[in-house]
């Protein structure tokens, strides 16, 4: 468990970083919390000729809250994140799905923007970034641009950057008002990556019917997954436990085959996302209520 | 001639001391300041001159005939100094001794792997990132052969053998019975039969496996320093393996980060000794890294079939006990694992008195790791077999657990109580426990609670087990699987210094279980001193007194018999010295409250420190012909051990602690998942040395039998491939999975052991995972369903509760 000999760079400047990913292009690897790369690099799985460690890199570090949103640099800590009162206060959800990231001492290393771009279709704030439309800020040698949560995650471990592309900060949307929310998985331990997840943001009508509905499975495909047909089903119709069943069903039904590990059977990981849909939908319409 | 040795104190009223300090109370561990700062040097710390760094290339297959190996690349990688492969281990060494005996090999894999993880060839090398360079350069040429993964198919004809020269996989084939076991189910109202299986699981101590080891040609001696469980142990068996004369191998154990049986580390200590050969005598340290640890070190024990069966008359009564094992040793019995098919007839039946038992053991060996020791030994699968088959059988008859079990309790005034398989039971009162524990847990509020809450939809479970913890292990607890000798020695040496300060010399490492305080309170209250005033150090293999170390839930009753009878043999070497200074005959004279005097004369006494100072510095004074050393070895055996008949039957663990485990939990039938609500244990160990110590092991035992119960699994696919190879797939329970527990103490003494202590140090791994999976089954009850198997995994459940939902 020893990696095999990688040259180490610690760019000052983000200009710097691009310009090291373009000369060793396809061979270089960015280095941001390491949580998954370094024991990548341990078990020799993942042999880059250079790490490129954004850790001396200014300005990428940092929480803002307003009223649109919270907006995070890619290295900051995702313990920042969870502990910042801004996020406690304003966005709950988001403070919640941090707490189920690992353990602490993960969250102390672990930087926000290192588990979007690393993109593992288990964790939470890919899932959180799907859920709430969140956008990313991505500097590369053809300059900056911004890519919404819709179009980022590709596939398994795969996202939307170029391979000298550089994810700068992250985005969350604000709940809409009248919205209530809730993330719900299911692990073998607490901290482990999910078997299955669901986030769930529900909106309600003064009548009490659903007005909206935001449905995102997570630990059930390559990516991220957003039960399109089983929101459609739920808007218009009664916030009542009938309705969170078929949307439930209709969200599990439609997700292709799982993954089958030794943990958990596909069939199994679809059951679960059946429950887990309706459980949330359930819970965040009782905060809906209460909005 | 000398006269018959005085008996040990068998309680702390015995001591020459009014009023003891420390014994029996949770006083704070002399070994945790210098682990809690960081300071205690444990093996990767050590840093030898020249030392060199081992790495091990390990077989991607299951079962492989090695066709070739060229090492010639890795030996011009600059930073290599030497390259060892199985040609040199048979040059050099030979195969390892196991048990049963015929089923071992040399530490690298010579003509064929028989195992993914086995050793193939291994570097030493400057620093371990450039052996491990190194490995990538070896090429190997592997044909593979058919692998077999499971036992039962490794018994069909055809199966691919592990050994082709053993004709078959079977290592061992026996049939054990005790009393009339036809007759018992002959007689039988009621038959409780049912298939159980255990999956592989096994130790995982914070700290792998570490060693340094250094062969000096010229002198003929090989030297290793490591993180050895029992370091005598490893160094005789290096003796056989090297055709060494056993003084002429040393071993140092160094403090060590836990073992729980899973050290091992016998292949390591060979391929540095190997390598440093090679090496012209440098060095070699190698560190086991996780992922060795889980595909090749000692980390897989207990993968077992069980086919058992309880006959009981109509009031509840059990009559007989049967147990088919069908035990999956893996690819050799290098590891020691047999011993746990063994161990199992020091406490076959329980806390029951049944009389009459049979049991038909089958191990055999497959293409996965050799099995080794884990805490417990093997009663932990046996006791959930037959505390499962006691809740059927209570079902079946519509009695409650609790009372099942009170009607088959062997009675407080049967002991000394020897079981149908053999072993004596000392003393113990097993339906006071069950009463603590029924008490503290209120049983009839949690019955009510439990029936509430299903009219709401909700499963909740009530567990409830009685087991025995045999404790003092014995060599002759493992004759049936071909393991020699009756007795197991623990020396310790005992010495006053010129400054009045006292040092226990013992041959074994910190392990973390609070020995050395044990032993520091012993000697603390012998002499009436602070406990400041102990010193506890560790010597090699050839300079401690005859040893083991820990193992068996032993150490604690044999340190305190060691430190006792050495502390006694010096007594009677000072109340010579004095009685030549009183002028007065020696039975007159005894040690009390610290002071050597005359008896019944508190004014004609000196502090015990003035005679040893007087036996050091002031020869003038001392009478003709004593000793004049302050100094005393003892070496403690249990008494009245008694080897194995042909059934298996012996006096072998001397104590019998027992306790009672109440356990509440949930099932979420919607997502298959269990919660450990509450949990509850009443243990009796008989004396307790340090409270705190038996704590701190009640709960550690109770944390790897969550384990058991609901994560712990070594998966292998049907090829032998292992698909648990790092800790995201094994998974060890966490501060967050581990209830903590609400615990009572209750006090039976042993009437054999010095203080009447028990071995303490399995009983909650014992009793856990039974506990736990009787609470889930009894959760089940509603649903009509059985859960037989372990880890109780929730997709295991999920696939149970889809059946009842069908």
């Amino acid at each position: 468990m020893k990696p095999p000999v990688f040259d180490y760079a610690t760019p000052a400047s983000l200009a710097e970083a691009t310009d090291l990913l373009v000369r060793h292009a396809g061979d270089a690897k960015v280095l941001s919390g390491g949580q998954s790369l370094v024991p990548l690099l341990n078990m020799r799985l993942a042999r880059p000729a250079l790490l490129v460690d954004l850790a001396r890199i200014a300005d990428l570090d940092g929480v803002r809250a307003d009223a649109d949103g919270v907006a995070i640099g890619a290295m900051t800590r995702q313990r920042t994140v969870e502990l910042s009162s801004e996020v406690r206060a304003r966005h709950p959800l988001l403070h919640a799905g941090l707490q189920l990231i690992a353990h602490p001492q993960n969250r102390n290393q672990g930087t926000v923007g290192g588990s979007l771009a690393h993109a593992d279709p288990a964790a939470e704030l890919p899932a959180l970034a799907l859920a709430l439309d969140a956008t990313f800020d991505a500097v590369g040698p053809g300059g900056t641009r911004r890519i919404a949560a819709a179009d980022f995650f590709l596939t398994y471990l795969t996202t939307a950057l170029e391979a000298a592309e550089i994810l700068t900060a992250v985005r969350f949307p604000m709940l809409p008002a009248r919205t209530g929310w809730s993330i719900q998985e299911v692990a073998r331990r607490h901290g482990d990556f999910a078997l299955a997840g669901v986030v769930a943001i529900v909106g309600l009508a003064p009548a009490g019917a659903i007005a909206s509905a935001r449905l995102v499975l997570f630990g059930v495909g390559a990516t991220p997954i957003r039960a399109a047909a089983a929101e459609a089903l739920l808007v218009g119709g009664p916030a009542d436990a009938a309705s969170f069943g078929r949307a439930g069903a209709r969200a599990a039904g439609d997700l292709e085959e799982p993954l089958t590990d030794v943990h958990a059977s596909a069939d199994y990981r679809r059951d679960l996302a059946r429950v887990l849909v309706g459980r949330a939908l359930a819970e965040a319409a009782t905060r809906a209520r209460g909005a | 001639m000398t006269a018959p040795e005085k008996r040990l104190p068998g309680s702390v009223a015995e001591l020459p001391n009014s009023a003891p300090r420390y014994v029996g109370r949770p006083i704070d561990r002399v070994e945790d300041p210098a682990l809690l700062t960081g300071r205690t040097q444990f093996i990767d710390d050590v840093v030898l001159p020249r030392m060199l760094h081992c790495a091990i290339l390990r077989s991607p297959h299951a079962h492989a005939r090695i066709a070739s190996i060229d090492t010639r690349e890795a030996e011009k990688l600059p930073g290599v100094v030497a390259v060892v492969t199985g040609e040199d281990a048979k040059r050099w060494s030979n195969p390892v001794m196991t048990v049963p005996p015929g089923w071992g090999t040399h530490c690298l894999a010579t003509e064929k792997a028989r195992f993914v993880g086995e050793p193939v060839a291994a570097v030493a090398a400057a620093s371990r990132y450039v052996a491990e360079d190194a490995l990538e350069l070896i090429a190997v040429e592997y044909e593979p052969l058919p692998a077999v993964a499971d036992a039962r198919k490794a018994l069909e004809l055809g199966s691919p053998l592990v050994f082709e020269e053993n004709g078959d996989n079977v290592m061992l084939r026996k049939l054990f019975t005790w009393g009339d076991i036809d007759g018992a189910f002959a007689g039988a109202v009621h038959v409780v039969q049912r298939e159980f299986r255990w999956n592989r699981l096994g130790a995982n101590p914070l700290e792998t496996f570490g060693v340094v080891s250094q062969w000096d040609e010229l002198a003929g001696t090989l030297t290793c320093r490591g993180s050895f469980q029992a370091q005598h142990h490893f160094a005789m068996a290096r003796a056989m393996v090297f055709n060494l004369p056993l003084n002429r191998v040393r071993f140092i154990s160094h403090p060590h980060g836990g073992s729980f049986g899973g050290k091992g580390g016998a292949r390591g200590t060979d391929i540095t000794a190997l390598l440093s050969r090679k090496a012209g005598g440098r060095p070699v340290k190698w560190i086991e890294d996780r992922m060795e640890y889980l595909a090749g070190g000692a980390s897989q024990a207990w993968d077992r079939h069980y086919d058992a069966a309880l006959a009981l008359d109509a009031g509840g009564k059990v009559l007989g006990f049967r147990v088919r094992l069908l035990d999956d040793l893996g690819a050799t019995a290098e590891g020691w694992g047999a011993v746990s098919a063994a161990k199992p007839l020091t406490s076959f039946t329980g806390c029951y008195a049944i009389a009459a038992a049979q049991y038909d053991l089958t191990i055999v060996a497959t293409n996965k790791l050799p099995g080794s020791p884990y805490r417990g030994m093997g009663p932990p699968p046996h006791n959930w077999v037959l505390e499962q088959l006691m809740d059927l059988a209570a079902r079946e008859l519509a009695l409650d657990p609790a009372e099942i079990r009170r009607r088959n309790f062997i009675a407080p005034d049967a002991f000394p109580y020897t079981i149908a398989s053999g072993n004596e039971y000392d003393s113990g009162d097993y339906a006071a426990a069950l009463d603590a524990a029924l008490a503290m847990g209120d049983y009839p509020a949690l019955r009510a609670e439990q029936a509430r809450l299903r009219a709401e939809g909700r499963y909740l479970g009530i567990g409830l087990v009685n087991t025995i913890e045999p404790g003092v292990f014995d060599w002759n607890a493992y004759a049936i699987v071909g393991q020699p000798g009756t007795g197991v020695p623990e020396g310790a040496t005992v010495g006053i210094d010129l400054f009045g300060k006292l040092t226990i010399k013992v041959g074994f490492a910190l392990e973390g279980q609070g020995q050395y305080t044990v032993a520091a309170q012993v000697l603390a209250d012998w002499f009436t001193v602070d406990i400041a005033d102990v010193r506890v150090i560790a010597l090699d293999t050839l300079s401690a007194p005859p040893h083991f170390g820990p193992g068996g839930s032993r150490l604690g009753v044999a340190l305190t018999g060691a430190v006792l009878g050495a502390a006694q043999r010096l007594t009677e070497k000072l109340v010579a010295v004095a009685a030549g200074l009183f002028r007065t005959p020696p039975e007159h004279v005894e040690l009390r409250d610290g002071r050597i005097g005359v008896k019944g004369r508190p004014e004609a006494s000196m502090p015990f420190q003035e005679v040893a100072q007087t036996m050091l510095a002031r020869s003038d004074l001392l009478p003709p012909g004593v000793d004049p050393n302050p100094e005393a070895t003892y070496v403690w055996t249990a008494p009245g051990r008694t080897p194995a008949d042909d059934q298996g039957r012996a006096k072998s663990y001397l104590t019998a602690a027992n306790a009672c485990h109440l356990v509440l939990v949930e099932i979420d039938v919607e997502t298959a998942q269990v919660h450990i609500k509450k949990y509850w244990i009443a243990d009796d160990c008989g004396t307790r040395l340090n409270p705190a110590n038996v704590e701190g092991q009640t709960q550690g035992g109770v944390a790897q039998g969550v384990g058991a119960a609901l994560l712990e699994e070594a998966v292998y696919d049907e090829d032998g491939q292992l698909r648990t190879s790092t800790f995201m797939d094994y998974l060890l329970p966490t501060i967050y999975e581990v209830p903590m527990t609400e615990k009572r103490a209750l006090c039976t003494p042993s009437p054999f052991t010095p203080l009447g202590a028990k071995g303490c140090g399995e009983g909650a791994m014992h009793t856990t995972p039974g506990a736990i999976l009787c609470a889930i089954n009894d959760a089940l009850v509603p649903l009509g369903l059985e859960l037989r198997e372990v880890p109780a995994s929730p997709q295991r459940l999920w696939t149970l509760l889809r059946q009842a939902k069908r």
